[in-house]
């Protein structure tokens, strides 16, 4: 049973530790970005339809990474160059990426795309409960794996992710050595975008090899919602994607089980879990995020 | 004037990247029928589905059936309007589509139907058919529902399951329990026992009509409890289809021929087929003898009347001749009265439902809220 | 504040307490003075959201001329088109409440749709327990009355959360909404499925004192009028008490209102509920006018629409009856859409995004230049 619910985390959990990840970059600097949302439909769909059109799922990756950041520039432009709100712009920028993803989408609905095949690693796959959690799974997710040691040692131990703190920290500061917060915002909320784009490519030409309108059905939301109970920390965040997923797979497995508990109930669980966790976990987070951040939820 | 302008640039620019970029190459829409809302005396007929008309599914179905009724009739205009949630909001697009000259009106989402008769009221002059309710008590002269024996076809590509598992495990995934899925889980599982008895069928309930993500887990759910034949009833298909193919399992389709998805897994599945019965029904309504029609009423057909709608999709090369001359027979009675739910019929209980000799009638089926016996699921 | 170092969410994310600020001080040019530049602005706003909205419809290969008149036509073409649209915007109307109060509140409110479905529910429980033994007009007070209690509820389990364990409101409140629905979806399947529904999943309908009159056209009932009643209410309330005073304290300074000696949690928790009772309220004239009965799907992506016409209107409970009525008549203007141009529905999410970015975009101080 562990062994299963475990794979479907990390299988279904894939596409929101990529838009988690960049979430968290994007928050890091100061910004909160609930575009994600629409950045990961862009991305699911340009992934789908330059995977369709080329032939070659690399370049339709490449091009849902490009979607989901082109996305994520009109947001930085509302917000950093308008100074418009970031809540707010961020639902605008989802509603955008749901309406351009349902207009242009429509040719695309039911085509067969070239999948992003599954990589098993040699060795490591024929293990016993790792194999199948970890080593039996298309590319991008291993690529999850190393994003997050990477990301997080970019963020503690490179100048780049010292600058990238101070601009959600004490922007003050960077702007003493000649830096600007609003420059560093707008790398962290395009880097954001791209994850999620990726995120986006993950699920529809890896995991389900499909596209249909919305079907990211809240998942980037989701991922905003991880960010925060993760404290900014990436390997958290993964832990709370998979948590998330997690939940599904487990409702699917029980379900598969027969078990007596009611379908509603299960279908809720990974909302509740969430909720649930975040709740528990928010009362020492307090001085954990980036104050700029805090400023957005100041109350 | 020069920020605005500046702002209005930017997000032109912004606007266009992204657009680009999400859509590769922009292949053309059909230019659709023109917005022209005047009744012009032609006759008009207005579509409305649920979901995306192109989904592999229920509505790409619906949507064929539009379009061969369209090049059969000829003389008809036809109005198409997709995604239309079961809500009052339905109501609003039907009377659209009257104000566009709109004389028959396909509703064709099981949720819409009563949208249909309150719009119905209203338009005593329009003529409503609804795809797969019941009528009710709320008869009115300008409507009627429609409907296969969508149980048939199931019954039969479960004898095709029945045979060709190994593991005698079937796996069934589905949205909500909503009657009509109800009787196609059993009809399926009942198929698949009448020539393997140890058959029985484990259901997900996915609690959507289509997110490909849960759908994908879901497989792998059933792939875990040894099932390796997997069918269905979402809106869109693609994905557990694939991912039942990629894992070496077999699939049952439903809707549409997915087969050339599955090359290797494809037993059987069930499709539909609703472009003849589109067509009588328009040329009734032309012809004005809607009132007079079994189609003013809740019409159904079956294998028994000879044009149900749902037929069975071709046989993966799996699929023995014996087993294909078996399925023929067991077609042969049902077009001779019989029924796939043909007592006795028990329920996951053990509790007998229909008792020997016994048959439900097309109501009892279509409000069937119960699994049979060696169903794995809970209702609720 | 120095201008240099200030992030950009700084000046204008703690949700805009200026309007009334704005019209007290003596300096300010005349309404007729004004005018000039607002019609100005708007033609630009309407103008530059159509020309981009139509440069999406030729990229996707579709004229826009039609599909912009068919929507026209379906939103705003006819009396029963604009019946339409006044049904759509009832609830996006008390949604954009929802927001708006603890808006001023400096909270973020994204959980309208669970609020609006609580509220649906509320009503309907409300309704089954008279069982029709009350007169009319009583009854829908009393539905009502339930319907708010109800979605006030389930706001506090935001509100409660970020007061108790400081957990971000915005994140609760939207998953929040997932829950909601899918207790709708239990409810309409289960314990409340109709048993002479034929197999359909949706509760018993509702045909007596439980139901609004028509008044106008086949469809309208007085709802709209319940909602413009409570954006006027609600106005009068945050502009004229000390309480929508706090509630603007807070939502500009908090640290200084604590210092002040105001009870920022509990006010807090008090505007969510008002926001909550809003959105109820929307919920029980959807199940009373429109409705008659709950069904799985009711209201799907009101909520949104409505925390987004909040933000349009500034959170200005009066200027939210015209943002809801604008995004009302786009979401009716998808359906034109979709009949006559064979697009997605879901296509008018662009221009709702549109007018969006016009007017928060425009509308906000632009970011802080370095001087």
């Amino acid at each position: 049973m562990i062994e299963q619910v475990l794979t479907g985390a990390v299988a279904g959990g894939t596409c929101i530790v990529f838009a988690g990840l960049g979430e968290i970059v994007a928050e890091r600097s100061g910004v909160i970005n609930l575009g994600t949302e629409g950045s990961m439909l862009c991305g699911a769909l340009a992934a789908y339809a330059v995977g369709i059109q080329t032939g070659n799922p690399w370049i339709g990756v490449a091009a849902g990474m490009l979607a989901g950041l082109a996305l994520s520039a009109v947001f930085a432009a509302m917000v950093l160059l308008r100074n418009a709100n970031q809540i707010a712009m961020g639902l605008v920028v989802s509603f955008l990426g749901i309406g351009i993803t349902a207009l242009f989408g429509q040719d695309y609905v039911g085509k067969g795309v070239v999948p992003l095949e599954t990589w098993d690693i040699p060795g490591l796959s024929k293990l016993p409960f790792l194999g199948p959690v970890l080593f039996q799974h298309d590319p991008l997710t291993y690529l999850s794996f190393l994003a997050v040691p990477a990301l997080t040692w970019v963020i503690w131990r490179t100048r780049a992710g010292l600058v990238l703190r101070a601009a959600g920290e004490g922007p003050e500061v960077l702007e003493i050595y000649g830096t600007s917060a609003t420059r560093v915002r707008w790398v962290a909320v395009l880097f954001g975008g791209a994850m999620a784009g990726i995120g986006g490519a993950q699920l529809s030409t890896a995991s389900t090899l499909n596209w249909s309108e919305q079907m990211t059905v809240g998942r980037g939301y989701v991922a905003v919602a991880l960010v925060i109970f993760a404290g900014w920390v990436p390997y958290k965040l993964m832990l709370g994607a998979y948590l998330f997923s997690g939940a599904i797979a487990l409702n699917l497995y029980l379900q598969a089980q027969g078990s007596d508990i009611s379908q509603y109930i299960l279908q809720s669980l990974p909302y509740v879990l969430v909720l649930v966790v975040l709740a528990l976990l928010s009362r020492r987070r307090i001085h954990g995020g980036p104050a700029a951040l805090e400023k957005v939820f100041e109350s | 004037m020069s920020r605005p302008i500046r702002a209005l640039a930017m997000l032109l620019g912004l606007s266009l990247v992204v657009a680009l970029a999400a859509c590769g190459s922009a292949e053309s829409a059909s230019s659709g029928s023109g917005g022209d809302s005047k009744d012009d005396g032609e006759f008009t007929v207005g579509f409305i589905y649920v979901g995306p008309k192109d989904d592999f599914g229920y509505n790409q179905a619906a949507y064929e059936g539009s379009k061969a009724m369209e090049s059969e009739v000829g003389d008809v205009k036809v109005l198409q309007a997709e995604n239309v949630p079961e809500t009052a909001e339905s109501e609003q697009v039907m009377q659209d589509m009257i104000d566009q000259g709109a004389d028959l009106i396909f509703a064709t989402s099981y949720g819409h139907l009563e949208f249909a008769q309150n719009v119905a009221e209203k338009n005593p002059d329009v003529t409503f058919v609804h795809q797969g309710g019941l009528e009710g008590e709320n008869k009115l002269d300008n409507v009627g529902t429609y409907f296969g024996t969508v149980y048939e076809p199931v019954y039969l590509a479960g004898i095709a399951a029945g045979k060709a598992t190994k593991t005698n495990k079937l796996g069934y995934i589905y949205a909500f329990p909503i009657p009509q899925t109800l009787a196609n889980i059993n009809a399926f599982t009942l198929g698949a026992q009448s020539v393997n008895p140890d058959a029985e069928t484990i259901t997900i309930a996915t609690g959507s009509w289509c997110d490909p993500s849960v759908q994908s887990q879901a497989v792998e759910s059933l792939l875990d409890q040894d099932v390796d034949v997997i069918t269905q009833h979402q809106d869109c298909t693609k994905t557990i289809i694939e991912a039942t193919e990629a894992a070496g399992a077999m699939s049952v389709g439903y809707h549409a021929d997915a087969s050339e998805l599955a090359p290797k897994g494809w037993i059987t599945g069930s499709e539909w087929n609703w472009g003849p019965l589109y067509t009588d029904i328009v040329k009734t309504v032309m012809a004005g003898d809607f009132k007079d029609s079994p189609y003013n009423g809740d019409y159904r057909v079956g294998l028994q009347t000879g044009d149900n709608p749902f037929v069975q999709s071709k046989y993966g090369t799996m699929v023995d001749d014996e087993t294909k001359a078996q399925i023929e027979e067991v077609k042969q009675s049902f077009i001779d009265g019989g029924s796939p739910f043909a007592g006795p019929v028990k329920d996951q209980s053990g509790k007998v439902v229909y008792k020997e000799g016994e048959q439900p009638t097309y109501d009892e089926v279509e409000t069937m809220d119960f699994f049979v016996e060696g169903v794995t699921g809970k209702i609720g | 504040m120095t201008a240099v170092d200030a992030p950009p969410s700084e000046t204008d994310d703690a949700p805009d307490p200026a309007p009334v600020v704005a019209e007290e001080t003596g300096g300010e040019p005349t309404f007729a003075q004004r005018l000039p530049r607002v019609v100005a602005r708007w033609a630009a706003i309407i103008v530059s959201t159509i020309v981009i909205f139509s440069a999406f419809l030729l990229a996707k290969g579709a004229d826009p001329g039609p599909v912009l008149e068919a929507m026209w036509k379906t939103a705003m073409g006819t009396p029963d088109s604009i019946g339409e649209t006044l049904i759509r915007a009832t609830p996006i109307l008390l949604a954009a409440l929802a927001a708006a109060v603890p808006a001023r509140a400096g909270l973020f409110n994204l959980g309208g749709e669970g609020q609006l479905l609580m509220g649906a529910i509320g009503a309907i429980l409300v309704a089954d327990q008279l069982d029709g033994g009350a007169p009319g007009f009583l009854t829908l007070v009393l539905m009502a009355v339930g319907a708010a209690a109800l979605g006030a509820a389930w706001a506090a389990l935001p509100a409660l959360l970020k007061v108790v364990t400081r957990t971000n409101e915005a994140i609760s409140s939207l998953l929040l909404n997932y829950i909601a629905a899918i207790i709708v979806t239990w409810l309409c399947f289960e314990p409340w499925k109709d048993p002479a529904s034929l197999g359909q999943a949706y509760s018993r309908e509702m045909t007596g004192p439980e139901r609004f009159p028509v008044i106008w056209g086949e469809r309208v009932h007085p709802g709209i009028f319940v909602a413009i009643g409570a954006a006027v209410v609600l106005w009068a309330v945050l502009k004229y008490t000390t309480w929508g005073f706090k509630l603007r304290v807070i939502g500009g300074n908090p640290s200084a209102a604590r210092r002040a000696g105001l009870a920022v949690g509990g006010l807090s928790v008090a505007a969510m509920c008002v926001g909550g009772a809003m959105a109820g309220l929307g919920g029980m004239i959807e199940i009373a006018g429109t409705e008659g009965r709950l069904r799985p799907g009711l209201l799907a992506g009101v909520g949104f629409i409505g925390f987004l016409a909040s933000w349009l209107a500034k959170h200005d409970p009066l200027k939210c009856i015209l943002s809801a009525f604008i995004l009302g008549a786009i979401a009716v203007g998808g359906s034109g859409l979709k009949i006559s141009a064979g697009l997605s529905g879901g296509a008018v999410n662009i221009l709702m995004a549109l007018v969006l970015f016009a007017v928060l975009g425009w509308g906000s101080k632009p970011a802080a230049k370095e001087s």
